[in-house]
């Protein structure tokens, strides 16, 4: 065969094969890159990346980062020219900061259609943000959707419970009574979660299940630091009370993978965690306690409504990345979101960010965990309304944390808080009414 | 002809030669301290997506002299930390150097090796080894105090003894740089002067207090001064062994400065605190340098 004819065929096939590659891969498909932090509920979060990927022309890249450091990663990328992340996870401290601060794409910008569909949760209505008033609505404009409901549950031992023939504690009375009953040489009664980076949201569900509040309203806006309060007092000297009942020496020094690490060696008989923590203790590879542990709704102050915390992570989309990319994005977050996926989700070991999952694993012990969940995420809050979230979350930490270890008084924690909350606020530009010392 | 002299000639070669080291220490060194002291009178905020910055004179350093009280806290646990943990470093590290020094040989080579081992391994190691070796429930060092009937201590969640705790892993991990250098300095000793002295001092403790120790004043002068410097730097250990806590037991002027300007974004407040901290080092550069200066003239003049 003649060289030429022989090139020409080559050239010809080539061509065809490189427009066949191109004709196959549809104009949608998106590398969506996502900013995400390393939590116990990860592995459940790839596994539907997973799924998501066989479904889709799109593929995710993530970029796992610790949570300490995602604040930073976050404002980096949001802040330059171009975006280094389509979708970013955004922890419920700093998500005001990413919502007031623009750096976010409404997610009806993207596509005006989009909604937050029925009995898919809102934690606060943190899925928009009011700018009028600078807080959080789901009448406001909307801006993430959830990807994980890490609420604050009550975790606690079901064959110690059976042992000693306690019940299910309603109010913190009957947790503390629960405590006595529990603490031994071997066992911690209860853990507390104390540290300086942790105390914020371990002690949410008790100011606000003792009538105490951070601030004076912040859905209509009014930031006036309520933190000092009687009310404030009481929920403080409770957790204070259950941290030294409790028998553990250093609850101020405990933080979120210390208090797992004492429930799964069955060290501790009772704690406030976050729900994502159900599945590690759960699974008989790294708990010795796998199938022992039940959950319940927080306690109480007798007669008054229960709280929960929200811990729970959003995922919002970057203003500064191209089109397709957000469009992509939200793509994925829709479909995340959908009642199937989020049945997978469960199954996988995930907290899902629906109510109306629990029918579906009705009598399967595993799943044990849906009627706490979806009673704590209802009824569950956000401490940190606002954009100052994250510096205000510093200010509070220390002084509860100093309270706690016996450096200074409830009342001096309380109202040094109060105080410093209040400077920041004022600083910021807050119309605000001045705390009143205890 | 040339249309310079000689002197200019040697004058344009000068500032030719020394013109791009120039600027460069400019450009790396001087600049960034120029806009951190600019940073430190203004406020950055955010609004739609983009800065803005506003001149706000001293209003930082004011904040930072009247309400900030954890970086004060802070100041004072790195001065503790500082002067204790170099202290402990320079008599641990002597000691080493001397032992090593008499040895020679594999035993010599062994020594170092194993004396030298701390300062090879990433901080982020060192943090998650001692905070395993340390924990109160299931730390090894608890466990081998158990094994002795003493109960379990709370190294770094007791606000007590949490900086100490931290101190002690400090003195472990930079003893051997302190080692290093002194080892390096009573190897360059004159054994002359040594030599000469055989018929005056009798005993090891006179060799070391009257000829040894006088001789390595220069070296333990730097020794002292780089660790100091260094110490004030420390942020590593503190982050992953108790996160400054509890309360402000292990606080550290470098957290403050991180959290501030980091993590709660308030850059001017964090650039202020940067300049105090730099002018605070500057301070002891300058007091170190003095103090070898000085040692430098006695010795000149005899």
């Amino acid at each position: 065969m003649p060289k030429k004819t022989i090139q020409r065929r080559w050239t010809r096939a080539i061509l065809g094969a490189t427009t066949a590659m191109v004709l196959a891969v549809p104009a949608s498909a998106e590398e969506i890159r996502v900013l995400i932090n390393q939590s116990p509920w990860l592995d459940s979060f790839i596994a539907m990346i997973d799924e998501y990927e066989d479904q889709s022309d799109n593929t995710l890249v993530l970029d796992v980062t610790p949570f300490g450091g995602m604040v930073e990663k976050t404002r980096n990328s949001l802040r330059a020219g171009s975006g280094s992340y389509d979708l970013i996870a955004l922890n419920s401290a700093a998500m005001a900061e990413f919502y007031a601060g623009g750096f976010l794409k409404p997610l009806t910008e993207i596509d005006p259609d989009v909604t937050v569909p029925e009995n898919v949760l809102t934690f606060g209505g943190t899925t928009g943000w009011n700018f009028d008033t600078s807080s959080f609505s789901t009448d406001g404009t909307l801006m993430g959707l959830p990807i994980n409901g890490n609420v604050q549950v009550l975790y606690y031992r079901k064959d110690l419970y059976e042992e000693k023939g306690l019940e299910v504690p309603e109010t913190w009375e009957q947790l503390q009574a629960n405590t006595e009953a529990l603490n031994s040489d071997e066992t911690y009664g209860f853990v507390t979660r104390g540290a300086k980076d942790s105390i914020l949201y371990n002690f949410t569900p008790y100011l606000f299940s003792h009538g105490g509040s951070f601030f004076a309203d912040p859905a209509a806006g009014d930031y006036s630091v309520t933190l000092n309060s009687p009310e404030g007092l009481e929920a403080l000297e409770t957790y204070i009370s259950l941290a030294e009942k409790s028998g553990i020496p250093n609850p101020g020094a405990t933080a979120q993978a210390e208090l797992i690490q004492l429930l799964s060696t069955g060290r501790a008989a009772q704690a406030i965690a976050v729900m994502a923590a159900y599945s590690s203790l759960n699974d008989p590879s790294s708990s010795i306690v796998a199938g022992q542990i039940g959950t319940a709704l927080v306690p109480t102050k007798e007669g008054h409504p229960h709280s929960s915390a929200a811990g729970h992570w959003m995922a919002g989309i970057s203003g500064n990345v191209s089109e397709e990319k957000q469009a992509a994005a939200l793509d994925f977050l829709q479909w995340f979101i959908d009642r199937d996926t989020q049945v997978s989700y469960v199954e996988m070991g995930g907290v899902p960010v629906r109510s109306d999952l629990a029918s579906d694993f009705e009598g399967n012990p595993e799943f044990d965990f849906l009627p706490a969940f979806s009673a704590n995420a209802e009824v569950s809050q956000m401490n940190m309304p606002l954009i100052e979230g994250v510096e205000l979350r510093d200010i509070i930490s220390l002084e509860l944390n100093r309270a706690l270890i016996g450096e200074i008084s409830p009342a001096e924690a309380q109202n040094s808080a109060a105080r410093r909350m209040n400077d920041t606020l004022v600083k910021a530009g807050y119309d605000v009414t001045p705390p009143t010392d205890l | 002809m040339s249309r310079f002299t000689t002197g200019q000639r040697n004058r344009i070669w000068r500032i030719g030669s020394l013109l791009p080291a120039a600027l460069i220490l400019v450009l790396l060194s001087i600049y960034p301290v120029f806009n951190l002291i600019d940073l430190s009178l203004s406020e950055v905020t955010w609004s739609g997506g983009q800065s803005s910055s506003s001149y706000v004179g001293l209003d930082n350093y004011h904040t930072l002299f009247t309400d900030e009280p954890v970086y004060w806290a802070g100041v004072r646990n790195t001065i503790v930390f500082a002067l204790t943990a170099v202290a402990l470093q320079m008599v641990l590290g002597f000691s080493m150097a001397l032992s090593v020094q008499r040895l020679s040989g594999i035993s010599r080579a062994v020594l170092t090796t194993i004396f030298l081992l701390p300062i090879v391994i990433p901080p982020i190691v060192i943090g998650a080894m001692w905070r395993l070796l340390l924990g109160r429930e299931f730390g090894m060092v608890n466990q081998l105090l158990g094994a002795v009937g003493i109960p379990p201590i709370d190294f770094l969640g007791n606000g007590d003894i949490a900086l100490l705790s931290v101190i002690a892993v400090d003195v472990w991990h930079w003893t051997p740089f302190a080692f290093l250098l002194l080892l390096t300095g009573l190897e360059s000793l004159d054994e002359e002067v040594f030599d000469a002295a055989r018929f005056d001092v009798t005993s090891g403790w006179q060799r070391l207090r009257y000829i040894t120790l006088p001789l390595m004043m220069p070296t333990f002068l730097i020794t002292l001064g780089l660790r100091l410097i260094l110490s004030f730097k420390v942020f590593d250990e503190i982050y992953l062994l108790t996160g400054g806590g509890p309360g402000t037991a292990t606080e550290v002027i470098n957290f403050s400065i991180y959290r501030t300007f980091f993590t709660q974004d308030k850059t001017g407040l964090g650039s202020a605190m940067s300049v105090v901290t730099l002018v605070a080092v500057a301070v002891l550069i300058v007091i170190v340098n003095g103090a070898i200066r000085m040692r430098r003239k006695r010795e000149v003049n005899g």
